[in-house]
């Protein structure tokens, strides 16, 4: 990075943060702290719904996908809005009219505390790996890019955010989102804009499509069904509305976000907005990957876009043997722009028969290019064990840092932050919240004051930053963990949406069925994803019947038992 | 779909003309996909 990257990238960071802490000045209780009063507009839920489900890898391994596997990864978005039709007439009127803090509140008065503490146990549990892990993942590959340390760089990701989070709870957070999103979203249409900048003059955007297309990467309908395929439209639609509604119905993240708007109408506006604009959104960032993919084909791309484990093994005995890979890589590559040329020029001409011979040959080479890359990721697995070898969160960052002019790199850089400071901070909000008011709160300290309250929740917001900071700092050292924790929330998500599904729709269940009918459908929920017969997005519907189903029968078996007792 | 009565939306006289709104636009989007899809295959 140039001087005036460091210069952009240290006076944006610093403008988040005073910006953050200014504009959430007077915190005097758990309601200003936790729902900022409830006093936002509409649209500043809607930033900051979609700044706290986009993280930075949304924005680096979105593009990185589209790239390597084309664009279908938008379908899993297809049951967002749906989902959030859903929790506009039943989650968030009842949210309003029992004036909760946090989601689980509810639960209580549903079903029971042990319910509600099992609910919010949950969540935590998952909450607090996955934020560790939303600090290490974005700072793992600035870090390998870059040259930078990972154990500053997860201090920096994670420690800078606490300040204003900590100081101006949800206020800062979401005034932070709505100034972060408006910036990252500038950054991404200069970025995809540079794309097409820097292609040949004589490639134009309709021809890159064309091109991008013939390749295969604008799949973005795939009608074809399999259970075990994450990305169709089945499971998008079907499997992406459970994830949505468990995410935005119930994750108190989410639920933090729109509870802090001033009306129900503002809520439920946030919310429809949000199914608007985020499948669009999602198909344009995933377009600038598949015009970077073009862009590649026209100019040299690495073997791995992960530099860092690259240098590793120019730097071992197995250097030679890397070098012969990366020459005819090179071949390969200067064989595909000759193809991709004459692709152009048969499009130009419309010349059909042409376009898809050439076609063949291109997917020929690509193929080709393919096998020498799996030989490459060899190498690198005999000089880094474990590490992971597949690029696609590298892929746009490396295009970014190698192409862009001075001032846009530092810009970007500080994308990755914000974004990433985005759903943080979040996190941190809606953990520190549960932790107060379903615990600490509900549990230990019932008769707190204002400032004391004002001060433990502080307390908390420090305590989970520095518990993710931690995670992220022992993730460093295992490189399947990002794996391992994604995994955990599928694995919870179904199971807590369950919950709140029978606490609307199943009026006859009490708190002692639906408790051990979640016990027992966790239990499925694991047994299923060990068996490996279905794609992860689907364990959310399966968590969910399961709970439904099993809180049922406990229902009508204690009625049962208790009636001729009676 | 239900309606709450309590509170009117805005631009529309009921919530189930912006749920039908949101559904409408996923499905044009799906559709515009799977054309686009077929267009640069």
């Amino acid at each position: 990075m140039s001087f005036l990257d460091w210069i952009v990238l240290s006076c944006t960071l610093i403008f988040i943060i005073v910006y953050g802490m200014w504009k959430s000045r007077g915190q005097k209780d758990l309601d200003s702290y936790f729902l900022g009063n409830r006093s936002m507009p509409w649209y500043i839920v809607l930033l900051s719904i979609v700044g706290t489900q986009a993280s930075a890898i949304t924005f680096l391994s979105a593009p990185g996908q589209a790239y390597a596997d084309g664009m279908r990864f938008v379908q899993y978005y297809f049951g967002l809005p749906l989902a959030m039709i859903v929790i506009c007439i039943f989650f968030v009127p009842i949210f309003h009219r029992l004036k909760v803090i946090t989601a689980y509140e509810y639960l209580e008065q549903r079903f029971d505390l042990k319910t509600r503490t099992l609910t919010s146990f949950l969540f935590l549990l998952q909450r607090a790996l996955s934020t560790g892990i939303s600090i290490y993942a974005p700072s793992i590959i600035l870090s390998s890019l870059l040259g930078w340390n990972i154990y500053y760089t997860n201090f920096f990701m994670g420690g800078l955010l606490i300040i204003y989070t900590m100081y101006g709870g949800t206020k800062a957070v979401s005034y932070t989102q709505s100034l972060q999103l408006a910036i990252i979203f500038s950054g991404m249409f200069l970025a995809g804009w540079m794309v097409m900048h820097l292609l040949p003059d004589d490639i134009g955007f309709s021809d890159a499509l064309h091109v991008s297309g013939k390749m295969g990467k604008l799949n973005v309908i795939v009608t074809d069904f399999d259970i075990k395929d994450r990305y169709n439209i089945w499971s998008g639609v079907i499997g992406g509305f459970f994830l949505a509604l468990s995410y935005f119905g119930t994750d108190q993240s989410q639920v933090g976000r729109y509870l802090t708007a001033k009306t129900l109408t503002e809520s439920r506006m946030g919310l429809l907005m949000n199914g608007l604009v985020k499948v669009p959104m999602q198909f344009l960032i995933m377009l600038i990957g598949a015009l970077v993919f073009v862009f590649y084909l026209y100019f040299r791309a690495p073997i791995n876009f992960n530099q860092g484990l690259l240098n590793r093994v120019h730097n071992s005995q197995y250097a030679p043997e890397m070098q012969v890979l990366e020459k005819r890589f090179d071949s390969l590559s200067v064989e595909k722009t000759g193809y991709v040329k004459a692709m152009a020029a048969a499009l130009e001409t419309e010349d059909e028969a042409a376009v898809e011979s050439i076609k063949t040959s291109l997917q020929g080479a690509e193929a080709a290019s393919d096998t020498v890359r799996k030989e490459a990721n060899q190498l690198i697995e005999k000089v880094a064990p474990g590490a992971e070898t597949n690029d696609t969160n590298y892929i746009f960052l490396h295009f970014v840092v190698s192409n862009l002019p001075e001032g846009l790199v530092g810009l970007l850089i500080a994308i990755i932050f914000l974004a990433s400071w985005g759903s943080i901070a979040a996190a941190l909000n809606s953990l520190a919240s549960t932790t107060m008011v379903d615990f600490y709160q509900r549990l230990f300290r019932r008769n707190g004051t204002d400032a004391e309250n004002l001060r433990a929740s502080k307390a908390w917001t420090l305590i989970w930053g520095v518990f993710g900071i931690a995670v992220a700092q022992f993730a460093s050292g295992l490189g399947s963990l990002i794996e391992a924790v994604n995994i955990l929330g599928s694995l919870f998500y179904g199971t807590i949406l369950g919950i709140f599904v029978t606490a609307f729709a199943m009026k006859f269940v009490r708190g002692h069925a639906v408790f051990w009918g979640a016990l027992l459908a966790e239990i499925v929920v694991v047994a299923v994803f060990f068996a490996d017969i279905v794609s992860f997005l689907w364990l959310n519907l399966i968590g969910c019947a399961a709970v439904m189903l099993f809180a049922g029968i406990c229902q009508l078996l204690q009625n049962a038992i208790i009636k001729p007792v009676r | 779909m239900q309606e709450t009565p309590e509170e009117k939306p805005p631009v529309f006289s009921r919530w189930s003309a912006w749920y039908w709104l949101v559904a409408g636009v996923l499905a044009a989007l799906i559709v515009f996909f799977y054309l686009f899809t077929k267009n640069y295959s």
